[in-house]
């Protein structure tokens, strides 16, 4: 079988930082795919031109999935392009495979990235700025990196081991677990961010009778704007009608 | 002034870069854009605080499929930079926040518009490239990546250049032109914005378990916030 050597898949790795390198409408990430899997390519097929073609001709048909979790299929589809060359599998089943596993992928990785994990970086970043600015940053880029790097890393590692460490990887991780405990704490801290913020604006417009009212107005508010994101109005407009308000104001 | 835009420049490229086209280890954050964008400009703490508020604003708009969110990363650029000038023009009060967050607005939703735009040129160099690749050539994938992501940086630069002028004319300019009856005006809005964060904090991590934390949390930091204040 035709193996690739260390430094190789080192360079996958590496170059999977880059997968919506170049992002379009059309294929997604099919170009970062291709980009990030060519070292490996090369290396398979360095004595068949022709076949190399048809591999990347394989690889820049549509791609999508979230980025951060990418690395397992990444990893996958190298290990299948391996067995490809050596005749183990059909080099058709290399797509039909990326096609299943990318519409899963990216939904468990949407719920956990961006649905759980951010929010979760986020609020403890706004939170911790209040004490220093740099605490903050520092809150936000580690409780986010800490969680992503080494997902990218044990994702592609997984991969690398063939479909069913892929698939046993993703079992094993408790995404959904992971999901619903990073909500929670974003949840806690979010709620404790807006408890914050209308206690402060109370301590400055109200006094101790009127701190109950500020408390309802604000869980009103919150209940209302949740009610508008789930319509689909965007926080822009939200905001451009406060813009509005404003103008009138200082117009008048 | 015109190393500062360089040095914002430069942060921008950076920022751009890790908002979609590499990495994503979240150096694109408002938090982290509006803090460095007031160091820049002069006023590290006024950075921070904007950067702060603007860091969960947009939280509820994921970058899911092919939607696209507001720039929130264009909005700190412009939020930092002016936030810091105006530090030093007017004072960072209540209202000259409000009125940096809210002409904030227009930057994220311009961003937004280029970054479909670059999205849209990129398709012609992913078919570009695609055409390449059908005649032998390998190296056409790393040209055509390469293409994509100067595309990406080259818009990034340009749109920081532009929202750090604008917000340096807002606080240089704009924001001294009102009085501070208007400047208090506004500053009534201010708690509206970072209940609207709040708000997408919950709204994108909502499940069954966590209405109840969110707001039993919210009223106990309410009145630990309130009492400690009113006592001390």
């Amino acid at each position: 079988m035709e193996g690739t050597d260390k430094a190789v898949r080192r360079s996958a790795w590496r170059r999977q930082f880059l997968l919506q390198g170049c992002w379009n409408y059309e294929g997604m990430q099919n170009v970062g795919f291709a980009y990030s899997i060519l070292p490996a390519l090369r290396h398979i097929y360095r004595e068949k031109p022709e076949e190399l073609t048809k591999a990347l001709k394989r690889h820049l048909e549509y791609f999508n999935t979230q980025p951060a979790i990418g690395g397992v299929i990444l990893g996958a589809a190298l290990k299948l392009e391996e067995r490809a060359a050596a005749g183990e599998v059909d080099s058709r089943d290399i797509g039909t495979f990326k096609v299943g596993l990318m519409g899963s992928l990216g939904a468990i990785g949407d719920a956990y990235f961006w649905g759980a994990l951010r929010p979760m970086a986020s609020v403890a970043g706004a939170v911790l700025a209040l004490v220093h600015p740099f605490l903050g940053i520092a809150a936000l880029l580690l409780v986010y990196n800490l969680s992503h790097l080494p997902i990218r890393w044990k994702g592609f590692s997984a991969g690398i081991e063939g479909e069913e460490k892929a698939v046993e990887f993703l079992k094993g991780s408790g995404f959904a677990a992971k999901t619903e405990d990073r909500k929670i704490v974003a949840a806690i801290l979010g709620g404790a961010y807006a408890g914050a913020v209308c206690g402060k604006t109370a301590l400055m417009f109200g006094s101790g009778q009127a701190a109950p009212a500020f408390l309802l107005l604000a869980v009103l508010t919150v209940h209302l704007l949740t009610v508008l994101f789930r319509k689909a109005v965007s926080p822009s407009e939200i905001l451009l009608f406060l813009l509005i308000i404003g103008t009138l104001l200082v117009w008048h | 002034m015109t190393f500062q835009f360089l040095l914002a420049a430069v942060i921008g490229l950076i920022a751009y870069l890790d908002r979609t086209a590499a990495f994503q280890v979240m150096l694109h954050r408002p938090l982290v854009v509006a803090t460095a964008m007031g160091a820049v400009f002069g006023n590290v703490f006024a950075g921070a605080q904007v950067g702060a508020i603007l860091e969960l604003l947009y939280l509820a708009r994921l970058p899911v499929g092919a939607s696209i969110p507001p720039d929130d990363t264009g909005a700190a650029m412009f939020a930092g930079a002016a936030a810091a000038v105006s530090a030093s023009s007017v004072g960072l009060s209540a209202g000259s926040i409000t009125a940096v967050l809210l002409l904030s607005v227009p930057c994220a939703e311009l961003g937004k518009a280029a970054d479909r735009q670059v999205r849209r040129i990129n398709g012609r160099i992913a078919s570009l490239t695609a055409e390449s690749v059908e005649k032998g050539d390998s190296h056409a994938v790393e040209q055509g990546l390469l293409a994509g992501v100067t595309l990406f940086a080259l818009s990034g630069v340009v749109l920081t250049l532009l929202f750090t002028g604008a917000g340096v004319a807002v606080g240089k300019l704009l924001l001294p032109r009102f009085g501070p009856e208007s400047r208090d005006l506004l500053a009534a809005l201010l708690p509206a914005i970072p209940l609207l964060g709040a708000a997408s904090v919950f709204s994108c991590t909502r499940i069954g378990r966590t209405a109840p934390v969110f707001y039993l949390t919210m009223a106990m930091v309410f009145a630990a916030t309130f009492l400690f204040g009113w006592a001390g």
